[in-house]
């Protein structure tokens, strides 16, 4: 193996154990909870549920498998005897279990855990920065921050403030604390004071020596209520994403923190290789894998079209010469297809004449690399082409303030929804909400601050909201939310729990506090069964109007009339 | 003979796939298809055509002896060789695997970086 590719096997080995890392405590937690679940009762209920020790029995397999091809021995090796174990009281009749062997069973569980806090992370399974994706932060999952503030009260009512985001925040009052607990833990992101007053220490000084809480390597936040130069470029130093100044403003934090885990949690880029020169292409999809990129590769290109339609890439890459169909004839066809008009297409060539690369890029590719080509360049140019996709993409359907969808997509949404709804006999809900004296907050504080009160009801829908529910900017200060096999009761739960969450968030401007209510009205398709979604999202509005004539601040469900 | 390229992988469990998909595609360079279940593997195996079939003994439902005895049933497959992976590699157990027709037991875990080898050293034997 050449130096390049045992690189980038070593890499994505390394990427894979720490996602599984990240994983296991979940895990271990479950199983723990289903090892418990054997002890109770005992006293009226002697026999044993056998699926749950089925369950037991199959995940233990599983995570000894998985431990032992981590290198986690000591793990799996337990999980292994437990397994075991189960296997044979399955065999067996399960139901005359003895009551110490559970309680043995499940401490074994339990103790699982223990052969993970010794565990020391070797350097090259340590995550770097720019390079690992958060898994714990997957999307609809808690994110675990962690929060070092020697001001109690500050710090508790930052708790407060980011927890309505979704965020999970551990506050340490000290530095050590952190520094100890990132010995066996490891949290999504790190957000820290920059002044110890009573240590007496300065963070970014502290930081850097300190190799527990360097080698956390996860995205770093800095709050502070001195403005110095020499820490802010220490923090610099340090690779902070943010730092930022008190009196605190809350949704500018949680905005950076958003674009911190989106970025972390944006999809693999998919690329599709055609080319016919396999070694070529074997070695230029082992460099685009190396840098976390989904690649396939197609020999034959009259499958083309079927390829691109399965694998749905995001950028071709193509010879330009090969043997049978050239390159234009395929990025022609490839042209031919509405979906993939602008799809971007990439000649990997080595063909220096330029007048014949003018040719080719006018026959509906984007851009011309020149073979040979180092693994760098083609993985930037890659990467930076696919990224600029993306961004018109979201550009063309979504609101740029807010990252919502549009007033037509989401208008869009809630007719295929209804559809979608009607067809597999379950409820969705419409909502639409709307922020409450609005043209206030933009008179007394200025449009910048309007904006920032707009963005954190966006965020809270995100951050409160399902992953499969479809959220839209509707006009200025209004939204609306489109949410599938959710009834009326359950969606105006939620919804008034945003309200409530929304009413609690303290805005600051100029030193100055405020706070903005929002109302809201829902509408579920059980209660209008004939009506379409346009119709329903007028039923919706009617029912906000209805809130806001209540005295505002409140979640009303439309009345059983449409009309 | 000519050389091993394409493999059929069947495993169950995610995590052990993809780290094997890193050791047999990338350390080893060969073209692998996954399948997560016996069944799959089983609708999916012939129109991949394999060179050879990597088993994981223990899945739930049908599990790797199982669906090794139905793989041979497939005229297209009755001759591609087959080796078993498990954890519990003891003689008795490896000489049961061979007596049903398998080619070789790989010990699991396996190390990612000589899996390939290994895969190839069974296909040449």
């Amino acid at each position: 193996m050449t130096d390049d590719k045992a690189a980038a096997v070593a890499e994505q080995l390394a990427r894979l154990r720490n996602d599984y890392l990240a994983r296991l405590p979940a895990e271990l937690a479950e199983l723990n909870s289903l090892a418990a679940g054997l002890c109770g009762g005992e006293e009226h209920k002697p026999e044993i549920d056998r699926a749950s020790l089925d369950e037991l029995h199959h995940r233990l397999h599983k995570l000894a498998g998985s431990g032992g091809t981590f290198g986690l021995a000591d793990l799996s090796a337990s999980a292994r005897s437990l397994e075991q174990r189960a296997k044979g009281w399955l065999a067996n009749s399960p139901d005359k279990l003895e009551v110490e062997a559970r309680h043995a069973f499940a401490a074994g569980v339990a103790a699982l855990g223990a052969t993970l806090a010794e565990l020391d992370l070797p350097a090259s399974a340590t995550p770097t920065a720019s390079t690992m994706p958060a898994s714990a932060a997957a999307p609809g999952k808690y994110v675990q921050v962690w929060l070092v503030e020697d001001d109690v009260l500050l710090g508790q009512e930052l708790v407060r403030q980011l927890e309505s985001f979704n965020y999970q925040v551990r506050l340490f009052t000290r530095i050590g604390d952190a520094e100890h607990a990132a010995q066996s833990e490891r949290p999504d992101m790190l957000i820290m004071d920059v002044m110890f007053e009573q240590e007496g220490v300065n963070a970014t000084e502290k930081l850097a020596l300190s190799p527990d809480l360097r080698k956390l390597a996860c995205p770093l936040l800095f709050i502070t209520s001195v403005d110095d130069f020499k820490s802010r470029v220490r923090a610099a130093q340090l690779g902070a994403q943010g730092y930022f100044l008190k009196p605190l403003d809350v949704p500018r934090l949680v905005s950076r923190m958003e674009q911190v885990f989106e970025q972390r949690l944006a999809p693999p880029q998919r690329v599709l290789i055609v080319d016919d020169d396999l070694d070529l292409a074997a070695h230029y999809r082992l460099a685009l894998l190396g840098a976390g990129m989904e690649v396939e590769v197609l020999h034959q290109p009259e499958t083309l079209i079927e390829k691109v339609s399965a694998f749905r890439p995001e950028l071709v890459l193509m010879d330009l010469h090969m043997p049978e169909i050239s390159g234009p004839d395929l990025a022609g066809v490839i042209r031919q297809h509405d979906n993939w008009a602008s799809l971007p297409i990439v000649y990997l060539s080595a063909e220096t004449d330029l007048t014949r690369q003018i040719e080719a890029m006018e026959r509906g590719a984007d851009d011309f690399l020149t073979k040979p080509i180092s693994n760098a360049q083609l993985i930037s140019a890659v990467r930076v082409r696919v990224e600029r996709a993306r961004q018109l993409a979201a550009q063309i359907s979504k609101d740029s303030l807010t990252g919502l969808l549009k007033h037509a997509s989401i208008k869009e949404a809630a007719d295929i929804e209804v559809i979608r709804a009607r067809r597999i006999g379950k409820p969705v809900t419409l909502a639409m909400l709307d922020i409450d004296h609005f043209k206030l907050v933009n008179d007394n504080y200025g449009h910048a601050m309007g904006d920032v009160v707009i963005s954190s009801v966006a965020m809270l829908l995100r951050q409160r909201l399902r992953q499969s529910d479809l959220i839209g900017r509707y006009g200025g200060e209004e939204f609306a939310a489109v949410l599938p096999e959710c009834d009326a009761e359950h969606a105006h739960r939620l919804l008034d729990d945003i309200r409530q969450r929304f009413a609690a968030l303290r805005f600051s401007h100029e030193g100055k506090d405020f706070a903005c209510t929002l109302s809201a009205g829902l509408v579920c398709s059980s209660q209008y069964p004939d009506n379409t979604g346009a119709e329903l999202l007028a039923a919706a509005d009617e029912a906000l109007y209805a809130a806001k004539r209540g005295g505002r601040n409140q979640v009303r469900v439309a009345a059983p009339d449409i009309r | 003979m000519s050389a091993l390229q394409r493999i059929l992988y069947v495993e169950d469990e995610p995590d052990i796939q993809a780290v094997a998909r890193i050791a047999l595609e990338m350390v080893g360079g060969f073209t692998v298809k996954t399948c997560s279940s016996g069944q799959e593997a089983l609708r999916e195996a012939v129109a991949f055509a394999p060179d050879l079939i990597l088993l994981d003994v223990m899945m739930p439902g049908m599990d790797g002896p199982s669906t090794f005895k139905a793989l041979r049933e497939l005229p297209e497959l009755a001759e591609t060789p087959v080796a078993f992976m498990t954890a519990k590699v003891q003689p008795a157990e490896v000489a049961y695997y061979k007596s049903l027709g398998a080619r070789d037991v790989i010990a699991k875990p396996f190390d990612p970086m000589t899996l390939a080898d290994q895969v190839r050293a069974i296909w040449e034997a």
